[in-house]
């Protein structure tokens, strides 16, 4: 066998597609110079433990996709939306308002005075060292989208982004975007990253909110994808005082999955509340790694976490709450339970607190468990089916948080693709 | 309807039943008296199909079929219901959708069309008002933070809204207050019919005022060890166990007995 590659190999590190304004092809140009040396995650890699042997990145998934297709623009959404495929905007699929107060933007649209704004922005709110791949994206990107809302401007209706890859060779996408949330604007931002195709893919993107006094801004991100797609994916996020994050992350399972968030809370007051919910079967993986910044004082911070396991799949939760010194009267709450549906699949959670001030609030909880037998008597003595008893039980481990997820249409997707999972997981005694 | 013959079971190994013989028919009340820990619950889980329980001999039909055979669902889709002892608190599944799905099992079952939720919720307001239970109970959680009365009352409420052949009732008086006993006593009467068995499990003489049995049985270390009359349970209640021979745990039983006669 063939050892595992110590470093990136730099076939991924060639990008495609010229059709930038040039200070974004300059950033991308010095991002990929910076990481010829970039390590490989392995074993040893601290944030990388318990996912690093599902990484397996071959030198053909290093070539771009084409940016082409329109299989996305099927969808239907009650809202304004975004079609990427393979990491390219694809405007006649796309319907969005050009408002003077918000705008939104290709990068290939940008001026270069616009560029070179972005440019100081771009990756300020992930750390380079702790999110290794977030500047790998940065080096590859093709294309993306900047959203920008002027002070007190408000996007009436959902902003759904599709993020589709159509993996009908083997290939990768860099899907970027970029929120500039002005002071007291509201935005709900919608990502779907769907995919078509069977032949091995990767998926590597990065999404970034920064939101200015008093903004507003829920994201709902579905990770749907296939079974040959590896995603990486990272969202970063800063607040300035009295804002307000929602975040709402679902996950399917597949070989690879990895999702980053981040979060500084950065100005007084600010908060954020984080729901997750990861469903896996099979062999699939799906690891989350959060990370909430508590920077300045009397900030909230809200995390609800659920991993549902089935088969011989495999989910990973880490959760780290860093309160700073100077973040007094802060407040943190972070709840991971995971469920095992099968005594073959593996389940890794672990909170990390780093508490630097006194004068906190700070609560953390974390189990794993199975389905409780004497609840499913209960059920079944009721004349319950096995079947629907399992299906209740487990929806009862995640109903809440899938009620909480502001938008219909969102929740009806995430309904159905458990019901197919329950289909696959549960059989009629 | 039910027959019980020389019926042994055991948990992790430990012979919990040791030969239990009981014939009930249509129409019956059976009462099942006897200290802590005798097996009467066990019987009844037993009954119910809970498979935390081995059963090693013995056998259960129920109108000639063999019940044993079935699965805890087809028990129930066939007319067996058991409230339980400790009614199980299920966070996330709320009272009403758990009974409708039992509902419309059951339904499913017997080949009828499946109860919408607007029927449902008008016969479910109904039964609730029945046995003295807020409709607001509807909405929360299965059990999740009902107190012990409020947890028994919807067991009979279950009971009344499936309209079971056999109702096992386990201890379903405990922990209730008088009013509450009424209640709860009117509900197992209203259940009461000449096509329907009631087997209840009980510590407490006071049940019998208010639900007259045609049979009571006492239950000791897995067995049955004297059955009679309803005049049995005064008798008990006058005696305790010990005349009976029953030497283990009768001090939580006669003290029992002695609370219900406060
Ligand atoms: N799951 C179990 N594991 C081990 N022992 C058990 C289990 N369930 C019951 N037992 C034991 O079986 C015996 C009978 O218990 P059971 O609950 O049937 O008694 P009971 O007559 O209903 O008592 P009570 O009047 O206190 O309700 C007890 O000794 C009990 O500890
Ligand atoms: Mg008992």
């Amino acid at each position: 066998m063939k050892p595992a590659p110590t470093l990136l190999s730099t076939a991924f590190l060639h990008p495609a597609g010229q059709a930038l304004p040039e200070p974004l092809l300059a950033l991308r140009k010095q991002r990929g110079a910076a990481l010829v040396d970039m390590p490989m995650p392995t074993r040893k890699t601290e944030n990388w433990k318990y996912s690093s042997k599902y990484l397996k990145l071959t030198d053909e998934m290093a070539t771009s996709l084409p940016a082409t297709g329109k299989t996305g623009s099927a969808l239907a959404v009650p809202g304004y939306k975004v079609v990427f495929i393979n990491g390219v905007v694809m405007p006649e699929a796309s319907e969005y308002p050009d408002l003077d107060n918000i705008r939104i933007q290709r990068f290939g649209d940008l001026s270069d005075a616009e560029a070179s704004e972005l440019v100081e922005r771009l990756d300020s709110t992930l750390d380079a060292k702790a999110v290794q791949f977030a500047g790998l994206n940065t080096a590859r990107f093709e294309d993306g989208l900047v959203i920008r809302l002027k002070p007190d401007a408000v996007l009436d209706q959902p902003l759904f982004i599709i993020h589709e890859v159509t993996a009908d060779s083997s290939g990768s996408a860099f899907p970027r975007i970029f929120v500039d949330a002005g002071r007291n604007s509201q935005l709900t931002l919608v990502e779907e990253y769907i995919s078509s195709g069977q032949e091995a893919v990767f998926v590597n993107s990065v999404t970034e909110f920064t939101l200015a006094e008093g903004a507003n801004v829920t994201n709902i991100r579905l990770s749907m994808g296939g079974e040959n797609v590896q995603h990486i994916g990272a969202t970063g996020v800063t607040q300035q005082r009295s804002s307000r994050f929602e975040s709402h992350c679902v996950g399917f399972g597949g070989p690879l999955r990895r999702h980053d968030l981040r979060v500084r809370l950065e100005g007084k007051g600010a908060e954020c509340k984080l729901n997750g919910v990861v469903v896996t079967q099979s062999t699939q993986h799906y690891d989350n790694h959060t990370t909430i910044e508590h920077v300045a004082p009397n900030c909230d911070s809200e995390e609800t976490y659920r991993n549902i396991a089935a088969d011989k799949s495999h989910a990973v939760f880490n959760g780290r709450i860093h309160i700073h010194p100077d973040a007094q009267k802060s407040n943190a709450n972070m709840s991971n339970k995971n469920l095992l549906l099968s005594t073959g699949a593996e389940i890794d959670t672990k909170p990390e607190l780093e508490i630097y001030a006194d004068d906190v609030k700070c609560a953390h909880g974390a189990t794993i468990g199975q389905l409780d037998e004497e609840s499913l008597f209960y059920l079944v003595s009721r004349g319950i089916g096995r079947r629907e008893a399992n299906v209740l039980l487990t929806m009862a481990f995640i109903n809440e948080l899938v009620a909480q997820i502001p938008v219909e249409a969102v929740r009806d997707t995430v309904q159905a693709r458990l019901n197919q999972f329950f289909d696959q997981t549960f059989q009629e005694a | 309807m039910l027959s019980i013959k020389n019926l042994h079971a055991s948990v992790e190994g430990k012979e919990i039943l040791k030969g239990i013989n009981l014939e009930i028919k249509a129409g019956e009340v059976h009462a099942i008296m006897g200290p802590n820990g005798s097996g009467k619950s066990t019987l009844a889980q037993v009954l119910a199909g809970n498979d935390a329980f081995e059963v090693t001999s013995g056998s259960v039909t129920m109108n000639d079929e063999d019940l044993l055979e079935k699965e805890t669902e087809e028990r129930a889709r066939d007319g067996v219901f058991l409230a339980f002892q400790y009614p199980v608190e299920i966070p996330g599944v709320s009272n009403l959708q758990f009974m409708r799905t039992s509902v419309n099992a059951m339904r499913h079952h017997r080949g009828e069309p499946e109860m919408n939720a607007a029927e449902f919720m008008k016969l479910a307001r109904e039964i609730s008002k029945q046995v003295d239970l807020d409709p607001a109970f509807l909405k929360r959680g299965v059990n999740e933070g009902f107190s012990g009365g409020e947890k028994k009352r919807n067991e009979i409420m279950q009971a009344l809204m499936l309209q079971p052949k056999l109702a096992i009732l386990d201890e379903t008086d405990s922990g209730l207050d008088i009013d509450a006993l009424k209640v709860v006593s009117d509900g197992v009467n209203a259940l009461r019919a000449e096509d329907r068995a009631i087997l209840m499990v009980t510590h407490y003489q006071r049940l019998l005022d208010h639900i007259v049995p045609d049979f009571v049985h006492v239950l000791a270390d897995g067995k049955i060890v004297k059955s009679g009359g309803r005049e049995l349970a005064l008798e008990l209640e006058d005696r305790g166990y010990a005349w009976l021979g029953i030497k283990d745990d009768e001090t939580a039983a006669s003290s029992a007995l002695s609370n219900s006669a406060n």
